[in-house]
C-alpha cells in the first residue's frame, strides 16, 4: 500500500515539494542563523520527507507537514550536538555588529541580529507567523505546544523586538505604515 | 472583548496577524479611531511584523543551484517508480536482524545505508547488520554491493580523528571489495567552516551531499535503508 502511495503522489508532490525548499531555508536560517546548518537541516528535512511520504494525509498540509519535519530536524540536532537551547532563556547578543554590514542590508543584519537573540520557541513562533504566514492554530500543531503558548511566546518576543527595534527603524527611516 | 475592556497585546497580535474573529476584528478597528496610543502601538506591530519579513528576504540556500535542484528532484520522481519494483525500505530505526529479514523478501542485491548519527544504538546495528549481510551473501555465492552514506553527525565514523569505528571499518573493507563508505561534502564543508579539521579513513569517497548520492542510487535502482 505504501508503495502504490508513493508511485501516485511522487510527480504530484514533485513541483511543490520543490518549491519549498527555499521557504524552508529560510525558516531554518532564521531559526539557526547558520547557512551551514541550514542546508543541513533543509537536505535532513527533505529525506524524511521523502522516508515518510506515505503518512501526508493531506496534500494541502504539505507546508505545514514539512515545517514540522523541520522543527523536528533542529531537535534532534540540538539532542545530539549539545543540550537543548532553552526555549524560553534569552540569548546574549550576537558578536556581529550592524557597523559591519554595508548600508544596504543593515537593517536586515540589525533586525536578525536581535531575532537570534530571541529564546528558540519564540524566534520559531515569530518566523513562522511572519515568514511563513501560518495561523496560530498551524504554528500550535508544528512545534506541538497549545495555541495559548504561541500567542504568548509571540507576544513576548515582539514585545522584545519592540523595545530594541523600534527606535532604530525610525532612525533608519523604516516606514511605519498607516494603518488606516 | 468588551467596549469598555483594554485591548491586551495578544489582541493587538491577533490583529495584525489576522487571527481575530469579525466582530473582536471590527471592535478593535473602532477603539483605534479614538485611541491613538493603540493606534500606535499596533502601528509598531506592524513595522516589526514587516521587519522580520524583509530581513530574511534575501537569504538563500548558497549550496542549492536552481538547475541542479530541478535536475535533482526530477530524479526523485522517477525514484518512485524504482520503488514500486524493488521495494521502499526506508525506516527510522534498525531494528537488529531487520535488515536482512527485510532483504531476503525483495531479494535485492544493491543497497544504500544512510547514517546520520554517530550514536551508538545507530552505528552499532547498522554495522552488525551490513557485516551480516555481506557475509550471507557470500556464503550464497550472490554478488551484492552495499554503500555506506553519511552526513551529518554520522560523518564523524568516517573521520579518522573522530571515528570510534575506523578499526571495525576497515576491517570490513579489506574483506568485503563491494563495500563502499561514501561522505557528504556538504556536511565535511561546513565542519571545516567552523574550523575542523576533516580527514577522511582510507578508501572513503565523497558525494556532493548524501541527498545527492541517495537519490542518485535509487534512481539506479538501489535499496534506501535508513540507519
Amino acid at each position: 500500500m505504501r508503495m502504490a502511495g508513493l508511485f501516485g503522489v511522487s510527480a504530484q508532490f514533485r513541483g511543490r515539494i520543490e518549491a519549498q525548499r527555499e521557504p524552508l531555508y529560510r525558516l531554518a536560517y532564521s531559526w539557526c542563523h547558520d547557512a551551514g546548518l541550514a542546508d543541513d537541516l533543509v537536505q535532513e528535512t527533505l529525506l524524511r520527507a521523502l522516508d515518510r511520504a506515505g503518512q501526508l494525509n493531506d496534500p494541502q498540509r504539505l507546508k505545514s507537514w514539512l515545517c514540522a519535519i523541520l522543527a523536528n530536524c533542529l531537535k534532534d540536532h540540538f539532542r545530539r550536538a549539545r543540550p537543548l537551547e532553552p526555549l524560553d532563556e534569552e540569548m546574549p547578543a550576537p558578536g556581529e555588529t550592524p557597523e559591519g554590514a554595508s548600508a544596504s542590508n543593515q537593517v536586515a543584519v540589525r533586525v536578525r541580529a536581535e531575532i537570534e537573540r530571541l529564546p528558540l520557541g519564540q524566534r520559531q513562533t515569530v518566523t513562522l507567523v511572519d515568514l511563513e504566514g501560518f495561523s496560530y492554530a498551524e504554528v500550535a500543531e508544528i512545534l506541538e505546544v497549545p495555541v495559548g503558548t504561541v500567542m504568548s511566546r509571540l507576544c513576548r518576543a515582539r514585545e522584545a523586538l519592540r523595545s530594541r527595534l523600534i527606535d532604530f527603524a525610525a532612525q533608519e527611516n523604516y516606514k511605519i505604515r498607516s494603518i488606516r | 472583548m468588551s467596549h469598555d475592556e483594554k485591548v491586551s497585546r495578544e489582541m493587538q497580535n491577533a490583529f495584525v496577524d489576522g487571527q481575530l474573529d469579525a466582530a473582536d476584528w471590527t471592535l478593535l478597528v473602532e477603539r483605534m479611531g479614538s485611541d491613538e496610543a493603540l493606534r500606535r502601538e499596533v502601528c509598531e506591530l506592524r513595522t516589526l511584523k514587516d521587519l522580520t519579513r524583509s530581513a530574511y528576504a534575501g537569504a538563500h540556500s548558497g549550496r542549492a543551484a536552481p538547475a541542479p535542484e530541478r535536475a535533482r528532484w526530477a530524479r526523485v520522481a522517477a525514484v518512485a517508480l524504482v520503488f514500486a519494483l524493488t521495494g521502499w525500505l526506508a525506516h527510522d530505526a534498525l531494528a537488529p536482524g531487520r535488515i536482512l529479514t527485510e532483504l531476503r523478501g525483495v531479494a535485492a542485491d544493491r543497497i544504500l545505508v544512510h547514517i546520520a548519527s554517530s550514536r551508538g544504538e545507530v552505528v552499532d546495528p547498522a554495522l552488525q547488520e551490513v557485516e551480516d549481510y555481506l557475509s550471507e551473501a557470500r556464503a550464497a555465492g550472490r554478488q551484492v554491493r552495499v554503500e555506506i552514506v553519511a552526513n551529518n553527525t554520522g560523518m564523524d565514523i568516517l573521520r579518522a580523528n573522530t571515528s570510534a569505528y575506523a578499526a571495525r571499518l576497515e576491517r570490513l573493507r579489506a574483506a568485503y571489495p563491494n563495500l563502499t563508505y561514501i561522505a557528504c561534502n556538504q556536511t565535511a564543508d561546513r565542519l571545516r567552516e567552523k574550523g575542523a579539521q576533516v580527514k577522511l579513513l582510507p578508501g572513503v569517497q565523497v558525494a556532493p551531499t548524501a541527498l545527492d548520492e541517495i537519490v542518485k542510487r535509487m534512481q539506479e535502482g538501489w535499496v534506501y535503508i535508513r540507519a
